[in-house]
């Protein structure tokens, strides 16, 4: 070989070593033993915003105006990686002037030359700030969706407790815990489905469909909109279907002429949802001796989760009640 | 005299269920109140044996009123579904028992059992 060939040999190892480190996806450097850059990938370049002239044949901590001084990495390349040859995903938070805020993994790897006498250190840099990010919002994600399941399961065992089975047969308690049971499944769609605001109309619609036999039975008025939140879309859903199925055992939706008219408006400079239920053309009413569970039910709800007022009048020709729950800033799901 | 227990949960259905799984055990069930102003009104009248919290109140934190309870030596539980309600409601609720949500009757006894010796 003369020296002619040998020089080609080197030349064609030097390319050869450029493209792998080129070809490296992360930011990645290759130090000498006195931690002066030899060589650093594309990628480094780019990411760190500097060119190859400010870069190679420059010690590392006084790269970039000294970005790269960082206590963990001069740890890390002083103390940590003489005594082991490999570093796997180091972990260094640091503030870099053109970038932020970023968590940096850094993975780095001593290659002994075969004189014996020197070392090349590898080092890649991933940049891991935006993975942490989305692990953490995952993470919270995951917890505020089994928070959000265990308060709905109690929920529903608190529901199935106080359907009451006096005098009830197995059945009746069954459709009856059914009944609430589902409206609690539509609140949760409608509350948590990734599509746009929840207005009273929607909801209204939604909860309602089912005893609109006819058209004319169940009658919507149109509405300021108004967005609901998760808190108050469970808690009306349960009021709504109350009242809807008193209404189709007792009261207007028990018979074919019946009719409900539902209202609802904004007051007080946005303060206060008024709803007002209004049935008509059904059997006479009267006054139950005792408030049924179903009553209490709606009184309870409203007054404890909406902090709310209700108010039921059992006039003759029609039930009505009239509710006005504020309308503060909307609690998360507790 | 049957043994006094506060109790602070935000939805009622779940109010009403724990008061009547108390009430079940012959506990004097004081409340159940939703908001904090609520609780600490009722625990300016009186000191109950123990008092069992929700963490997330829903607009609030519990936070206060088991600082409240703190001050005074009553014990208290919480029933939350969070595994560890200190990082939500502060170091006050560290350690505290938790009956769990949903609450299991009788993981929820043996907690105030626990903690009022009876």
């Amino acid at each position: 070989m003369n020296m002619e060939d040998l020089y080609r040999l080197l030349r064609t190892g030097h390319i050869q070593a450029q493209g792998i480190v080129d070809t490296v996806a992360d930011p990645m450097l290759v130090l000498d033993a006195s931690l002066c850059v030899q060589n650093a990938s594309r990628a480094f370049f780019e990411t760190f915003k500097v060119d190859r002239e400010e870069t190679i044949g420059h010690p590392i901590y006084k790269l970039g105006n000294g970005q790269w001084d960082i206590p963990e990495l001069r740890r890390l390349l002083a103390d940590v990686i003489p005594k082991a040859t490999a570093i796997i995903n180091f972990e260094v938070e640091h503030t870099f002037p053109a970038l932020g805020r970023r968590t940096m993994l850094l993975t780095a790897r001593t290659l002994f030359h075969p004189d014996g006498a020197s070392h090349t250190l590898l080092l890649s840099i991933v940049d891991a700030t935006d993975r942490y990010r989305r692990d953490m919002a995952k993470d919270m994600l995951f917890g505020e969706l089994r928070h959000r399941m265990k308060n709905l399961l109690s929920v529903v065992k608190a529901i199935a407790h106080q359907t009451t089975t006096q005098d009830r047969s197995a059945k009746e308690y069954r459709d009856v815990f059914l009944g609430r049971f589902s409206a609690l499944i539509e609140a949760q769609e409608l509350a948590y489905a990734e599509q746009d605001e929840v207005g009273v109309d929607r909801l209204l619609n939604i909860i309602l469909a089912p005893y609109a036999d006819k058209p004319e039975a169940v009658v919507i008025e149109p509405g300021e909109a108004i967005e609901l939140g998760p808190h108050m879309i469970m808690s009306l859903s349960l009021v709504l279907h109350e009242l809807a199925t008193n209404a189709a055992k007792y009261g207007a939706l028990s018979v074919p002429s019946g009719q409900v008219r539902v209202g609802w408006q904004v007051e007080d400079a946005n303060s206060k949802l008024r709803l007002k239920w209004v049935e008509s053309g059904g059997p006479p009413v009267s006054r139950p001796a005792v408030a049924g569970y179903g009553s209490q039910l709606i009184r309870s709800t409203i007054a404890y989760n909406l902090h709310g007022e209700v108010e039921q009048d059992y006039a003759v020709d029609g039930f009505r009640t009239e509710i006005v729950i504020p309308l503060g800033t909307a609690p998360s799901s507790s | 005299m049957p043994e006094t227990v506060l109790i602070v949960e935000d939805e009622f259905f779940i109010a009403m269920d724990l008061q009547l799984m108390l009430e079940g055990y012959g506990w004097r069930v004081m409340g159940p109140v939703g908001t904090v102003k609520d609780a600490l009104l009722l625990l300016e009248t009186e000191l109950p044996s123990v008092a069992l919290l929700d963490v997330n109140l829903g607009r609030e934190l519990v936070t206060p009123v088991a600082e409240y309870l703190k001050a005074h030596d009553v014990p208290f539980a919480v029933a939350t579904a969070y595994d560890r309600p200190e990082q939500y409601g502060g170091e006050v609720l560290a350690g505290v028992p938790n009956a769990g949500k949903p609450t299991d009757e009788r993981r929820l006894m043996a907690a105030l059992m626990q903690l009022t010796g009876r």
